[in-house]
């Protein structure tokens, strides 16, 4: 499904060069939930970013359902991005101009889908994550978990081989982001891939791999011993 | 198309869009109407006066010595302008064509019906005009030096032939300008005269007269104390041959001064540079106006864009490819300049019906309003696509960034 081989990130400016990720290499099979844990500033988010094609890396080869997609150009990646990943945003990212019937339109737009069939599976998507009575209200208008489940909507409504998830609950109350963690599970379930970055180390345990990130570099990918250390950590 | 969602998007921010699309209404009605004025001021500049212009020029002879004879020193005059190796034809004339000085009178088909009255400009010149001019005669004859009569400025005695124009020939005979040929009109003194030609075209000395089309030319020297000399030369010759006819005449006779040395060009470029300057500045303002709201549609865009950089990372990271987020704030843009527009037809017809009523203007052409919308709509999408293009350049990585 995901196959990083020996990636790195280098981030320069005229000043400084700063090494993000240090020969990263992992495999990611299908239908697989994995968590991605670490301090601030390790590189969670960039390997979020590479692995979703928002970034590109400075060495190391990428195969995403078995194709390279090393020298895919910005348009070739957006177009992957939009038919194959799904994002779930920390601070889920909605348009707050936008009802949230067309917030979950957005990446149907995208892919030049008719109006029809968009407004289907908008009310399919809605409907799996219960607010499609709410389909005309602005998101000021929901609490924040609320908003989190019209932004996994938005992300599951192309119907991606694999979803992306940067810190989906570290914007939530337990109670809500526990509804989250369950909504992110039950998808998986259904066979979608997830690979979710997150701090919290009770979320982590919960999925069947954790790999844990320490200055650039994968430190360790064995659930109990990074759990616990974070455990022991927190 | 996301034209919908980008509509509601908009409508749900109505602020700023009503202002920009107010800037642009009210810009549009300033703009097409300015327009109007200048493409009509424009015509009025452009319009043929009927003469050789560009090979006139024009020279008065004023007499002050005990001895001066004027019609003497004309006649003379006039041979040595017509032997000089360069000039086509000179004649004595009493104004010419586009100088905002002249005589007018009218002209009626029975003597003492007023009420049927044409009016009509007034040229005296001699034998030579129609050639001077270069005037083309469409029906009829050309003055002969026995039709001239030489009279002084008090005399009523008139010449009893007259040569006048295509139209003022055809709203005195609407049969058209052979039908002319031949007839006898009566002047308001119930002066008896015989048409023997008609001329294409000769404008009236005002342009702004109504009847500037009207004119008429009897055959008479004036003598007043002053003879104005029309000179025709040859395509490329006047700049040589002015300063040397001055020379020639003040030289010919120390009895008088010689003043107004001018061009037919000049003269036009001074009889319209009232029209001439309102149009530079009104192309001023319609420069300024353009700029200020290209400018305000690029500050609302940019600011639209900053405020909302996550929001286009999140599009981008959602599938946009570059051409879809140029395309968003192209059409953004599209409809509020379409909401401006659309109001800015209505007051645009609004404001020339104020024009219309309060100046006696005429009314705007309709083509000018869609006309003006386009170029409005243009404006709006060039001054967009500055900030678009970098809109489109936002990484797609700014959709994670907490900040």
């Amino acid at each position: 499904m995901l196959k990083m081989t020996h990636i790195s990130k280098v981030f320069r400016t005229d000043l400084v060069e700063t090494q993000a990720l240090r020969d990263i290499s992992l495999d990611v099979a299908e239908g697989e939930f994995i968590t991605i844990t670490g301090p601030s500033g390790c590189g969670k988010t960039t390997f979020l970013n590479i692995a979703g094609l928002l970034e590109t890396w400075t060495d190391g080869q990428y195969l995403l359902d078995g194709e390279d997609v090393s020298r895919l150009s910005d348009y070739q990646r957006a177009k992957l991005r939009n038919q194959k990943i799904g994002f779930i945003f920390q601070s889920f990212n909605l348009m707050p101009d936008l009802n949230l019937f067309d917030n979950v339109d957005v990446p149907l737009r995208y892919r030049g889908m008719k109006a029809a069939e968009r407004k289907d599976r908008i009310d399919r998507a809605l409907d799996s994550v219960g607010l499609l009575s709410r389909k005309k209200h602005l998101p000021s208008q929901l609490s924040g978990g609320q908003q989190q489940r019209v932004a996994i909507a938005r992300a599951l409504v192309g119907e991606p081989r694999f979803l992306l998830a940067d810190e989906p609950t570290g914007n939530l109350d337990s109670n809500t982001a526990e509804g989250v963690m369950e909504l992110l599970q039950s998808i998986n379930a259904a066979g979608t891939t997830i690979i979710m970055v997150t701090h919290d180390p009770s979320l982590a345990s919960r999925s069947a791999r954790n790999i844990h990130f320490l200055d650039g570099y994968i430190a360790d990918t064995d659930p109990n011993t990074v759990v616990g250390q974070l455990e022991a950590v927190s | 198309m996301e034209f919908g969602p980008i509509l509601r998007a908009l409508l749900r921010n109505k602020l700023g869009v009503i202002l920009i699309a107010v800037q642009i209404a009210f810009t549009m009605t300033v703009i097409v109407n300015a327009v109007y004025i200048i493409n009509q001021r424009g015509e009025l500049m452009s319009r043929p006066s009927g003469t050789d212009e560009d090979n006139l020029f024009y020279i008065r002879s004023i007499g002050f010595g005990q001895n001066f004879n004027e019609e003497v020193t004309a006649a003379d005059d006039l041979a040595r302008l017509r032997q000089t190796p360069g000039i086509v034809d000179a004649t004595v004339i009493n104004t010419v064509p586009v100088s905002n000085s002249g005589s007018s009178s009218a002209f009626l088909l029975e003597p003492g019906e007023l009420a049927s009255s044409v009016p009509s400009a007034i040229y005296y010149a001699d034998h030579g005009s129609l050639n001077t001019m270069g005037l083309e005669l469409v029906a009829g004859v050309d003055f002969t030096e026995a039709d001239v009569l030489i009279r002084e400025s008090s005399s009523n005695a008139n010449a009893d032939t007259v040569i006048i124009t295509q139209a003022l020939a055809e709203q005195l005979f609407p049969e058209g300008a052979q039908a002319a040929i031949g007839q006898v009109v009566y002047t308001p003194s119930d002066q008896a005269v015989r048409i023997i030609g008609v001329v294409r075209q000769l404008q009236a000395p005002w342009p702004l007269w109504e009847d500037i089309e009207n004119a008429a030319i009897f055959p008479e020297i004036v003598i007043d104390g002053a003879s104005l000399y029309l000179i025709r030369t040859e395509p490329g010759e006047q700049d040589r041959l002015m300063p040397m006819v001055e020379e020639m005449l003040g030289a010919s006779n120390e009895q008088r001064i010689l003043r107004q040395l001018r061009t037919m060009a000049d003269t036009r470029e001074e009889s319209y540079r009232i029209d001439s300057v309102m149009t530079r500045i009104l192309s001023i303002v319609i420069a300024t106006l353009v700029f200020i709201t290209a400018m305000g549609i690029v500050g609302l865009a940019v600011f639209s864009i900053n405020r909302r950089r996550r929001q286009i990372g999140t599009r981008r990271a959602l599938g946009a490819t570059q051409g879809s987020i140029l395309r968003h704030f192209l059409v953004e843009n599209a409809i509020i300049s379409g909401m401006g527009v659309i109001v800015g037809a209505v007051l645009t017809v609004a404001f020339n019906m104020f024009l219309v009523q309060t100046f006696n203007m005429p009314r705007i052409g309709w083509y000018y309003i869609p006309t003006g919308m386009l170029a409005l709509l243009l404006v709006g999408q060039l001054a967009v696509i500055g900030p678009s293009r970098a809109a489109s350049r936002i990484t797609p990585a700014l959709a994670t960034r907490s900040v």
